[in-house]
């Protein structure tokens, strides 16, 4: 089973002040630390579970400059055979469609049954490139996948996660693209000696001219939305701010509670 | 597997082990744990396979206390033995989700709390502390701790070691956002390799600065900066043995504190490093304080489960806390304040105190929080 799995390298905002740039329409990136989307993480470990299950390669895909090349390594130190990070001036300011676009050229010449993504990345949150490629690669997809069942015969049973805890479960055929949802397993961690032993292996570089594009088909020219503006949501009225130690700020807490009725 | 199984053979010398059984004797978590450190010895000597070993869930109950390798007689190592068994299981990548979160916390941000690492000195935001990378100039380091510096009632510790400093005239200065993690745990979880990156940078920054002379909270990073790091011409000390030697003479801590006061040696600082005497010469050196120890105190103090990764992963037992059973002794013996001189062992220890209703009881407190009140 030929597996490709697509991953994107972002911004880890939990636990920063997030300080919106010049332009307006990005965030200071300066000073955040970097590593694999959460979801990708999850598709990685799949795809290295699939692989131990039923045999083949796992090759990892990424956009982006240099450093992308440490979130492919991780791929790689988990199980992946091989890496392909695809950059080009003429790629930057790709939305998502622009970026399945891309990535549908670059998957398109490999042989493959199946491809995942993760549902959606951490910093945009679009949660389009997965069933675009689809899309663009013409064959099927199912998104928000929480569990893969099997796999027989080209064709794969999968289960997808709706509203209210039900589970839709799908039985289709391959090759197609799965986005995967948290959740689905547990990845394993990746040890800096593992990291190492993965330190020489080659990473396949890609541009726009060796995927045979044009300048209009990536990038801002390529897209089909534009961010104008990114701003912090407007400050709301009814939050209170409690301040003092740790035990003073949790009685305060345990007032307003027992105030507003929200304990007895 | 079979490769490092005899690695593991050769590098823990097995063969010597004759089963005496004297290592889980010593092992505070042996008798609620399926953990039999003995038995770890013969079985990684015979099993043909060590993959199903390397997932037992109770190698993360030990706490890397270090009592069965101090009590060996043949000068063995066992706790080295489960921290390379630990080693495997982290290679291979199958280990908690939470010991995961940790460490990639430490790879990440520096610390395995997960904490942004420019808040890092945000404890001391009102101290004005001199740091190095800031061009301040000390003949010491006061290397923090990661736990002293994210965790809100441990940075109360740091807060309070900053005023006795300035007490006594000692001269220090911080790696402010600079400090990361000195790896104690890490490396202790079995992540040799992040270990030595955590170290390879604090050491980088103790060269930069030609720091001579550190002084630490926690004992942890005590131990390690002292014997992991080792460097020549580094002279590492714990801060009880700095203020044991500024009240020697003319004390400059003069209040009183009319209280019943007991002592919990944490394993990093006494069994580990033989600094049993400066804490109690700390406690008792203040006026009105009657200090009393535990039975088992000094070197065969009963752990806290504090270390060796444990303060991130809960332990596949079901037997009381240690730390429990150490609070309850405490009250028992009318001690009023637990003291203590390490920044697990008083999350611990004040998780215990919480969890047998004893707040009204017994305090636990830094000795650093204890002088605060006697200045
Ligand atoms: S104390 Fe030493 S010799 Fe005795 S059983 Fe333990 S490891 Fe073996
Ligand atoms: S280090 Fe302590 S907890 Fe771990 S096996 Fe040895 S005695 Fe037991």
């Amino acid at each position: 089973m030929e597996i490709i799995v697509c991953i994107k390298r972002v911004p880890k905002t939990a636990e920063a002040d997030l300080v919106i740039d010049k332009t307006e329409r990005d965030i200071e990136k300066e000073g955040l630390v970097f590593d694999i989307n959460e979801w990708d993480n999850y598709a990685v470990e799949e795809a290295i579970l699939l692989k131990e299950k039923y045999g083949g390669t796992v090759t990892a895909i990424s956009m982006g400059p240099e450093e992308v090349n440490e979130t492919l390594r991780r791929a790689l130190a988990m199980g992946a055979d091989q890496a392909i990070r695809l950059t080009d001036p003429g790629f930057e300011g790709s939305d998502g469609y622009a970026i399945a676009r891309v990535l549908s050229r670059a998957i398109n010449p490999l042989a493959y049954d199946l491809v995942l993504t993760g549902v959606q990345a951490e910093d945009d949150g679009y949660g389009q490139v997965g069933p675009t490629l689809a899309e663009l690669l013409g064959i099927r997809h199912v998104a928000i996948v929480n569990q893969i069942e099997g796999i027989e015969n080209g064709r794969a049973r999968v289960h997808r996660e709706l509203e209210g805890g039900l589970d839709e479960v799908i039985d289709l055929e391959l090759p197609a693209v799965l986005t995967i949802q948290t959740g689905i397993n547990e990845p394993r961690y990746v040890s800096i000696i593992g990291i190492r032993k993965v330190a020489q292996k080659e990473i396949k570089v890609l541009g726009l001219q060796d995927l045979g594009m044009k300048l209009e088909e990536a990038g801002e020219p390529g897209s089909m939305t534009v961010v104008e503006k990114v701003f912090f949501p407007p400050v709301g009225e009814g939050a209170q701010m409690l301040e003092g130690t740790m035990d003073e700020i949790s009685d305060k807490v345990i007032a307003i509670l027992k105030e507003k009725g929200g304990v007895a | 597997m079979e490769a490092q199984k005899n690695e593991l053979l050769q590098k823990f010398e097995l063969y010597g082990c004759f089963q005496c059984g004297k290592c889980t004797g010593g092992c505070p978590v042996s008798l609620k744990s399926k953990l039999n450190i003995r038995k770890l010895m013969i079985e990684v000597l015979l099993r043909e396979n060590l993959s199903n070993m390397i997932q037992r869930d109770e190698l993360w109950d030990c706490t890397t206390c270090k009592t069965c390798t101090l009590r060996c007689p043949r000068g063995l190592e066992p706790m080295d033995l489960l921290i390379g068994m630990r080693a495997l299981s982290v290679e291979e990548g199958h280990i908690p989700k939470t010991i995961i979160e940790a460490l990639e916390g430490a790879y990440k941000y520096g610390n395995p709390w997960n904490a942004a690492k420019n808040k890092r000195s945000d404890w001391a935001n009102e101290l004005e502390l001199k740091v190095f990378p800031q061009g301040g100039k000390a003949a010491n380091l006061y290397f923090v701790c990661c736990t002293a510096a994210y965790d809100t009632r441990v940075q109360n510790v740091g807060r309070s070691l900053v005023q006795c400093f300035r007490q006594i005239g000692y001269d220090f200065a911080t790696l402010g956002n600079d400090e990361t993690c000195c790896g104690s745990e890490i490396r202790r979880m079995g992540e040799e390799g992040l270990f030595e990156m955590l170290m390879e940078g604090n050491i980088e920054s103790i060269n930069k600065y030609d720091i001579r002379s550190i002084v630490t909270t926690s004992p942890h990073c005590y131990n390690t900066i002292k014997n992991d790091y080792a460097q020549d011409g580094l002279e590492v000390r714990h801060y009880t043995q700095i203020l044991a030697e500024a009240i020697e003479g003319k004390n400059p801590f003069s209040g009183e504190m009319r209280k019943v006061i007991t002592y919990h040696d944490p394993c990093f600082l006494g069994k580990q490093n033989g600094i049993f005497d400066e804490p109690r010469q700390i406690l008792q050196s203040i006026p009105g304080v009657t200090f009393i120890d535990f039975d088992r105190s000094r070197e065969n103090s009963l752990c806290c489960e504090g270390g060796g990764g444990r303060m991130w992963v809960e332990s596949s037992d079901q037997g009381p806390r240690l730390a429990e059973i150490r609070v309850q002794d405490a009250v028992d013996m009318g001690a009023e304040i637990l003291a203590t001189a390490c920044p697990f062992c008083l999350l611990t220890l004040e998780d215990a105190v919480k969890t047998t209703g004893n707040e009204e009881k017994l305090r636990v407190m830094d000795i650093s929080e204890i002088l605060v009140e006697v200045l």
